[in-house]
């Protein structure tokens, strides 16, 4: 019997189901718990555009305030903007209501700290324990503040991109596709002001998904159709809170998420030197890049925290996932699809090349990711059988599960924090070894599942 | 003091602890659930906490479906006519009315404009304790609607029902304190309609309550000053949500807050005979002002909806409570301080009689309210004991039981009766001199102390 989770409590924030799991009382609660986190000080609140953004925000809204915190209210805005809003005020916080790539029926709440970053794994440890006692801060009437509400937030945040990058140099038709999510009045304003031609699509931000929200490939068949039909230089699609970016080229072909994070890499890499940071599932395409720009590269556990955490512990200039999430901390330290649009724009136009031969210059990676549904066994324990059931001699790394790499190809196995499953991912230089790659690993784990439960 | 009520006239306590934004979203998912869908009215006065509370109701309400309008800070009869005029399902009022500012409460409406009786109060208070509410699915919740015309619609409303050429013709010199609560705009907005000349104070919305908002003797000095100073013809005093009234005559004397409805009795049945109802703990000065006029005086227990209810069925010309709560039938049936003035403004144009003219023609009665506060079980226990040993003895005869217990003494009559609305056991008394008054309330302490609850 599959286990029926629709909410779920995490170091990640909660998540749930709307008009199931995740209720205005749980909301309420929450946002009590990260105001009393937050010390009554000042919090901002932005939301995507979900039907029931304004429930959630609402239980948010009131949570907050009812523990001495002052509330800016941002409305509808990317979570990378809500971040940079809060990293550039002197804000205690900030609370992004948004279920990201989930579909519409869910929604969820990130908690952001008083420096733009998402809470890591101690400091939301903390956030869940006040949740848990139930002990929030209470202001009475003299201490209740209230709430602003402030719309400049997409204006600073695409201000800051021309800053630091300017107006892209020539004039580029660009399709974009905002899942009618966060950036669907963002997206097309930074292109406009960058000076594009955009062709904006599913750019209605009323949180009626056209496609599922998750930008990969499958799901971008219009975007790609209206590159094609109004032949536009390049086609973005983002997610709906507008962390992750995907990149269709001018032929009208998704060139997958893992590529998004090498094209910004190499443009950011180009004018800054430092180390860059990637998960550990991340393509092997991005440490070729540094490598070719002779940067230091470090791989952290998955997750934008951990990401963010490593690159300031060691100064990276540039870091991300390979789920189309770039991070570029000059103008914003978390994943940020607008940063990584002008990022790309601003390469194409410094080489003068259709987006399509840019990406065969990449170098060539083929992926290949699966989930496995996981019984409730140790899987520290399965992990340990796997790695003795591998011969192969290459280089193992446990500090996210297990990934072992082996001259150009590299698997990662991983616990998904989500779900009871286990997720897996491949990588080699063509799709056939990728493939061939998978399957071994997967025959091998089901192996040592199987040996755990014949005991 | 800390202080909650849950009872059938909905939900009051003070702001932090125990009234807390959880409390308030349960209580308007209750009512949602109560209603069974369409649309509900919400509006606010302008206690601090207002918007916190606002926004828990509203993310109650939408999560169980509910198309909710938001008033914003608005009187509750403007609320309650807006209610009636967009056909809504009901409202609800947030607000403590003449409560400190560090208290707030929830009053729920119906349909028809009135508050939700005592039958319908425990219905919704089932549904509130069963916590089973309806939770809407995410394509179910409607985006929040915004309507800041309840004002208007109120002032056309009673410029319609009055004869404002008559009040026009005598350019009154009107003072106003509004406690900045919710008539900060509607009543000098609404005097300047109808030709006076206005002096309104603590007409802001935005700075907290510069005293209590009850607009009784004590809290009216600053606006007997003002009267005074500048020779005012009367002066109005409002409570923070627009439905008790006080006055301060042409001599800058405030009036006792039981004579509201005395000079808007006297200005009513002088004009047009018939039924008044009230409840039983107010003046008998209005049954002598009835009878004068050939009218008639109807009393139920206390409670607004009571009081409406029967109004509308008996097809009575004026209701009220001795708190300074009018009920003009032809404008809403519920206490509405601006059709009260207007009321009387009418009456004295007409009339061509000052305020302390009217006063001194009506007859004189002594009254004391005393209020002890303690649980209310031990209120319950001392009723209902009390009531037993006047029917044991034989001493019902002259007792009324409509409300708690009334005995009618040689002197006048003492009222005892649990507060609707805070844990307090309310006694009132009146006697037709000081010294009938001192003796029945002597009477009246003695009472108590048998019944073991004053020391």
């Amino acid at each position: 019997m599959k286990p029926i989770r629709t909410l779920k409590i995490s170091i990640s924030g909660v998540r749930g189901i709307v008009g199931d799991s995740l209720g205005p009382v749980l909301l309420v609660r929450f946002a009590q718990a990260f105001g009393t986190y937050g010390g009554g000080g000042t919090i901002a609140v932005g939301r995507d555009t979900r039907t029931s953004g304004e429930m959630v925000s609402h239980a948010v809204v009131a949570g907050l305030l009812s523990t001495g915190c002052e509330v800016i209210d941002l409305g509808i805005a990317p979570v990378p903007t809500i971040q940079f809003y809060v990293r550039r005020s002197p804000s205690a916080g900030g609370i992004a209501i948004t279920a990201s790539h989930n579909p519409a029926e869910w929604n969820a709440l990130k908690f952001i700290g008083p420096r733009g970053l998402f809470l890591d794994a101690a400091e939301a440890r903390e956030l869940l324990d006040i949740y848990h006692q139930s002990d929030y801060r209470r202001a009475e009437t003299p201490g209740l503040r209230a709430v602003a509400r402030d719309a400049s937030a997409i204006d600073r945040h695409i201000e800051e991109i021309l800053h630091v990058l300017g107006p892209v140099p020539h004039r580029l038709r660009v399709a974009v596709d905002a899942v009618n999510g966060a950036a669907s009045e963002a997206s097309p304003r930074l292109l406009d002001a960058l000076g594009c031609d955009v062709v904006p699509i599913h750019t209605t931000p009323d949180g009626r998904f056209p496609r599922p929200p998750e930008p990969v490939a499958e799901n971008l068949k219009r975007l790609c159709a209206v590159v094609r039909e109004r032949r536009a230089d390049v086609g973005f699609a983002q997610d709906a809170d507008a962390d992750r970016l995907a990149v269709v080229d001018d032929r009208g072909r998704p060139l997958g998420e893992e590529r998004t994070l090498a094209l910004a890499a190499d443009y950011v890499l180009s004018r800054e030197r430092g180390p860059v940071v990637i998960n550990l599932s991340t393509s092997r395409a991005v440490e070729e890049i540094a490598a070719r720009h002779r940067a230091k590269l470090f791989r952290t556990r998955v997750g934008e925290v951990n990401v963010t955490g490593k690159m300031e512990e060691v100064g990276a200039v540039f870091g991300g996932e390979g789920n189309g999430g770039v991070i570029w901390p000059r103008i914003n330290f978390c994943r940020d699809s607008l940063t990584g649009m002008a990022c790309i724009l601003h390469l194409m136009a410094r080489r003068g090349d259709p987006i399509s031969r840019i990406a065969a210059g990449l170098p060539r990676y083929a992926m290949v990711k699966r989930k496995l549904d996981l019984p409730p066994i140790d899987v520290s324990e399965l992990l340990g059988r796997l790695r003795a059931a591998t011969p192969e001699a290459g280089e193992w790394n446990d500090l996210d599960g297990l990934r072992f790499a082996s001259g150009s190809s590299w698997w990662h196995v991983r616990p998904s924090n989500t779900e009871p499953a286990i997720r897996v991912v491949a990588e080699a230089k063509t799709e056939r070894l990728a493939r061939s790659l998978a399957d071994r690993l997967e025959r091998r784990i089901r192996a040592a599942i199987r040996g755990r439960r014949a005991e | 003091m800390r202080a909650l009520k849950i009872s059938t006239s909905g939900v009051r306590g003070t702001v932090g602890w125990p009234f807390t934004p959880e409390l308030a979203i349960e209580f308007a998912q209750a009512f949602a659930t109560y209603v069974g869908g369409g649309t509900i009215l919400v509006a606010r006065d302008s206690r601090r906490s207002g918007e916190m509370f606002r926004a828990a109701v509203v993310s109650g309400l939408l999560a169980a479906g509910i198309r909710v309008v938001d008033l914003g800070i608005c009187p509750t009869p403007s609320l309650q006519l807006a209610v009636i005029h967009r056909r809504a399902r009901g409202g609800i009022a947030i607000t403590a009315g003449h409560n400190p500012e560090g208290w707030n409460a929830l009053k729920f409406i119906r349909d028809d404009g009135i508050y939700l009786n005592a039958r319908q109060g425990e219905e919704l208070l089932d549904v509130f304790h069963q916590r089973e509410f309806h939770k809407a699915r995410w394509d179910r919740i409607r985006p929040l609607e915004v309507f800041a015309r309840a004002d208007d619609l109120h002032r056309r409303l009673l410029r319609a029902r009055f004869d404002i050429e008559r009040i026009r013709r005598q350019h009154f010199l009107v003072a106003v304190d509004c406690a900045n609560g919710a008539c900060a705009t509607l009543t000098p907005q609404l005097l300047e309609e109808v030709g006076c000349r206005v002096v309104p104070f603590n007409d802001r919305t935005d700075d907290g309550f510069p005293h209590d908002p009850n607009p009784n003797p004590s809290a009216m000095n600053p606006l007997a000053a003002l009267c005074k100073a500048i020779g005012a013809t009367i002066g109005f005093a409002h409570d923070a949500d627009g439905e008790r009234l006080g006055i301060v005559d042409d001599r800058g004397q405030p009036l006792d807050d039981e004579l509201t409805l005395a000079i808007a009795v006297e200005a009513r049945l002088s004009a047009r005979p018939g039924l008044v109802v009230t409840n039983v703990s107010t003046s008998r000065i209005l049954d002598v002002i009835a009878e004068r006029h050939g009218g008639r005086v109807l009393r139920t227990p206390v409670g607004q909806a009571y009081v409406s209810e029967a109004v509308r069925d008996r097809k009575a010309v004026l209701g009220g409570e001795g708190s300074g709560g009018v009920i003009v039938p032809e404008v809403l049936l519920s206490h509405d301080a601006a059709a009260a003035m207007l009321l009387i403004l009418e009456y004295l144009a007409g009339t061509g009689s000052k305020v302390s003219e009217v006063v001194a023609g009506l007859p004189r009665r002594f009254m004391r309210k005393g209020a002890f506060p303690m649980p209310p079980r031990t209120i319950y226990s001392f009723l209902s004991g009390f009531r037993d040993d006047l029917e044991r003895n034989a001493g019902a005869a002259g007792a009324d039981f409509t409300d708690g217990v009334l005995i009618r003494e040689r002197e006048g009559w003492v009222h005892f009766r649990a507060s609707n609305t805070e844990p307090l056991l309310r006694v009132i008394a009146e006697a037709t001199t000081e010294e009938d008054l001192d003796i029945l309330w002597r009477r009246a302490e003695r009472i108590l102390q048998e019944g073991g609850v004053l020391p």
